[in-house]
């Protein structure tokens, strides 16, 4: 075997892991939910065929469009709210100084927590009248309110969980893209006069723009079918208060595990997907995949 | 989401799998329903059996984990049919997916514990066996009035009852004192209930509280305040919930918020978790199962608390909710004849070592009322229901209860629905009790199931 072969055939073999992972548990998956929309399924193995049938009972599914309403609101905050804290913290630990170790440690930490347990953490600091934050609020006459319990705060509340929780993952990601502005034009920019925000606008934000796109894209699909989506929601409201934080993926387990309509649910799978794919396709026609101007 | 009755063609799992969509399209109806799927739907005389649920054996070992692990230890003595348990989390065999999967790639237990809530659902789907021919006269005949019918289908038996569940008010001794309170305090109308709860409602504490989680179990403490006005969700098959009194219900709980007298959001596991709730302080009553004095006896030794029967509206009579989970057998599972006899010997033996087997479950390493009448008279010949809540339970409030309705998801949900929106949302419960009747009504015309009560 010849040296290249040999190499073509150790890469290959790197790549079978994540290949077939992705196929046996993501592609062969997704193909099956597709075929299963089509038919109704009673959750005891009894499969009948129904056409569209599953498709055109969501037209008149006002909880479907509920959920939809909540994981859009839930999208259009946490996305930019989330994009702004990970992309300011990466700026502030961008730069060496004494113990950056540890404050980065520190931002990134609620990542590595089960998102159960970062519930239940936060279920306790926000408990009625006794919970840490009801206190500290207190002397403001705001020891009453029910962050989790009241229909126009829960949503709010989940997304400024979600943010903590993600802002040190992202930041990371900012901070990979930041390690690859090459020094020089910064300081090319500053001997020519430029101040911080200057250097900041024209050098560095217009070479971020991959980074940024990919985050967006990442946390903005993150948002509507990610961990946050689902484990979040389902230990902190169960998708209360009065279907105040019902996530359309929340929804579709209802309707798969409590209703045993997984043909039904099967088919809200694919229009979800679906939704995704042609934001995604959005966002990339709009920035052109954040490549550069130039490019 | 809305019933619509779908064309009666049947496929199999394996045909789906095996054709492929376009195949499937194409071929016609017509291919017998799934019989190869898994299990042995003809009912097999396989040597061992597997038992589903979710007390053990459990890694802590406790009494009731004990008392499934002995139970069916004795079993295994005696019979060569084997049963072997299976212990799922309480928590995943509730909410999660592990028994739906199973149940959905035919490979359900053949032993499970299954809910009021979900009996319709699992008998719809096919999968309960008849327990009848496995089950004695007599120990039909000791079951008390409406358990066995809450689990039977056209006078055939598919589940038996292992404890009954009551629930009821309790209160904290301390609050109340606290509060200058005594026991002529105690409140027997909804509108006394708010009153007091007032008064006991402080900078740290809640004056009565309610379950706020949205699910099966909040719908089940809910019923009860609807039946003390005569209501029900469902009455001779035809929708009856739009009714004043599920509009009074849903106002009560939605006005103990509205006042400010009970959380929006419970401590620890919700409304039926006393330890966490009544007995750290933060609210002053608090209704829950007879359960909760279980867990007051292992977890609060030393908190003083009473038990009041649920409050009524004026004119109204008192109801509380029986509750409790029931042994069933998979018709379609590896051996259902021996299953059902393993539930009948279980649960239902009328001998001296049955009536023993069923006193420890219910009043010895749990707290319920007993299901049957010999072990009732057991455990009161021990003198368990002498003193006390126990007492209160047996005597004055389980004889004044309903057996938990078998609605299902389609029934459950509306209803849940208008449960969140007065109590959390301010909806107005005469349009929320009349939105949900409207759904309740739309499905119940294409229903084809066994009645729902």
């Amino acid at each position: 075997m010849t040296r290249r072969r040999r190499e073509a055939l150790a890469a290959y073999a790197f790549l079978a892991p994540d290949t077939i992972g992705l196929l046996v548990f993501v592609a062969i998956p997704m193909v099956l939910a597709f075929g299963v929309a089509f038919f109704k399924v009673d959750g005891f193995g009894n499969y009948q065929y129904v056409g569209l049938a599953n498709y055109k009972l969501m037209a008149g599914d006002d909880q479907l469009w509920a959920s939809l309403k909540v994981t859009a609101m839930y999208v259009v905050t946490f996305v930019p709210i989330a994009f702004v804290v990970s992309f300011a913290l990466a700026m502030l630990v961008r730069n060496h100084f004494k113990g950056i170790g540890w404050v980065r440690s520190a931002f990134f930490l609620p990542n590595v927590v089960s998102l159960v347990v970062v519930g239940l953490i936060w279920q306790f600091l926000l408990v009625d009248k006794r919970g840490a934050l009801s206190r500290l609020l207190a002397p403001l006459g705001l020891g009453d309110v029910s962050f989790l319990g009241t229909p126009s705060l829960a949503l709010g509340t989940y997304v400024v969980i979600s943010v903590w929780f993600l802002m040190g993952y992202q930041m990371l990601v900012f901070l990979a893209g930041l390690k690859d502005v090459p020094k020089e034009l910064e300081d090319a920019a500053s001997i020519d006069g430029a101040g911080p925000w200057q250097r900041f606008r024209y050098v560095i934000w217009p070479l971020l723009r991959p980074t940024s796109f990919f985050v967006v894209v990442n946390s903005t699909i993150g948002a509507v079918t990610g961990l946050q989506a689902f484990d979040l929601v389902f230990v902190l409201t169960k998708g209360g208060p009065a279907r105040a934080t019902s996530t359309v993926v929340l929804y579709i387990y209802e309707q798969a595990f409590t209703f045993n309509n997984m043909g039904y649910a099967a088919a809200l799978t694919t229009v979800v997907v679906a939704i995704l794919v042609v934001c995604t396709g959005l966002m990339f026609g709009f920035t052109r995949g954040g490549r550069f101007d130039e490019d | 989401m809305a019933a619509t009755p779908f064309p009666a063609r049947q496929f199999s799992r394996r045909s789906v799998l095996r054709g492929g969509l376009g195949a499937l399209a194409a071929s016609a109806a017509g291919v017998p329903l799934l019989s190869a799927c898994g299990g042995n739907s003809s009912g097999g005389d396989a040597k061992e059996m597997s038992f589903w649920n979710f007390y053990g054996p459990s890694d802590d070992q406790g009494p009731q984990s004990k008392w499934f692990v002995d139970t069916v230890e004795e079993w295994n003595k005696n019979n060569d049919v084997k049963v072997k348990l299976r212990y799922i989390p309480g928590k995943d065999y509730l909410n999660g997916t592990t028994l739906q999967t199973a149940f959905q790639s035919g490979q359900g237990p053949d032993i499970f514990l299954i809910s009021p809530g979900d009996f319709l659902r699992y008998y719809n789907g096919g999968v309960l066996q008849d327990l009848g021919s496995a089950l004695s006269d007599e120990s039909k005949a000791d079951y008390l009035p409406g358990l066995l019918e809450a689990r039977s289908v056209d006078g055939k038996v598919y589940g038996l009852p292992m404890e009954i569940e009551p629930l009821a008010m309790y209160y904290s001794e301390a609050a109340f004192e606290k509060a200058g309170l005594s026991e002529a305090d105690l409140p027997k109308t909804w509108d006394q209930t708010l009153a007091v709860a007032q008064k006991l409602t402080n900078g740290k504490q809640y004056g009565v509280m309610f379950e706020t989680q949205p699910g099966y179990y909040q719908n089940f403490t809910w019923y009860p305040f609807m039946w003390q006005g005569d209501g029900n969700a469902i009455k001779d098959g035809k929708v009856a919930f739009d009714s004043p009194a599920s509009v009074q219900a849903l106002k009560f709980w939605g006005d103990t918020i509205k006042n400010k007298v009970a959380p929006r959001k419970p401590l620890g596991d919700g409304g039926g978790d006393v330890v966490s709730n009544l007995g750290s302080g933060a609210v002053a009553m608090q209704q829950s199962g007879i359960w909760a004095v279980a867990d007051l006896r292992a977890k609060a030794k030393n908190f003083k608390y009473g038990i009041i029967p649920h409050p009524t509206p004026d004119g109204g009579k008192p109801a509380t909710d029986l509750g409790g989970w029931a042994f069933v057998a998979n018709s379609k599972g590896k051996n259902p004849e021996a299953a059902a006899k393993f539930i009948a010997w279980a649960l239902g033996s009328t001998d001296a070592a049955g009536v023993e087997r069923q006193r420890q479950w219910n009043t010895v390493v749990k707290t319920n009322v007993p299901p049957r009448k010999s072990v009732q008279q057991a455990a009161d010949a021990k003198g368990a229901f002498a003193e006390g809540a126990l007492k209160k339970f047996v005597s004055e409030i389980a004889p004044t209860g309903k057996p938990e309705p078998r609605f299902p998801p389609e029934v459950y949900q509306p209803i849940a629905d208008a449960i969140q929106a007065c109590q959390l949302n301010a909806a107005d419960p005469a349009k929320a009790a009349a939105d949900a009747a409207e759904k309740i009504d739309t499905f119940l015309k294409t229903y084809q199931g066994a009645p729902i009560s």
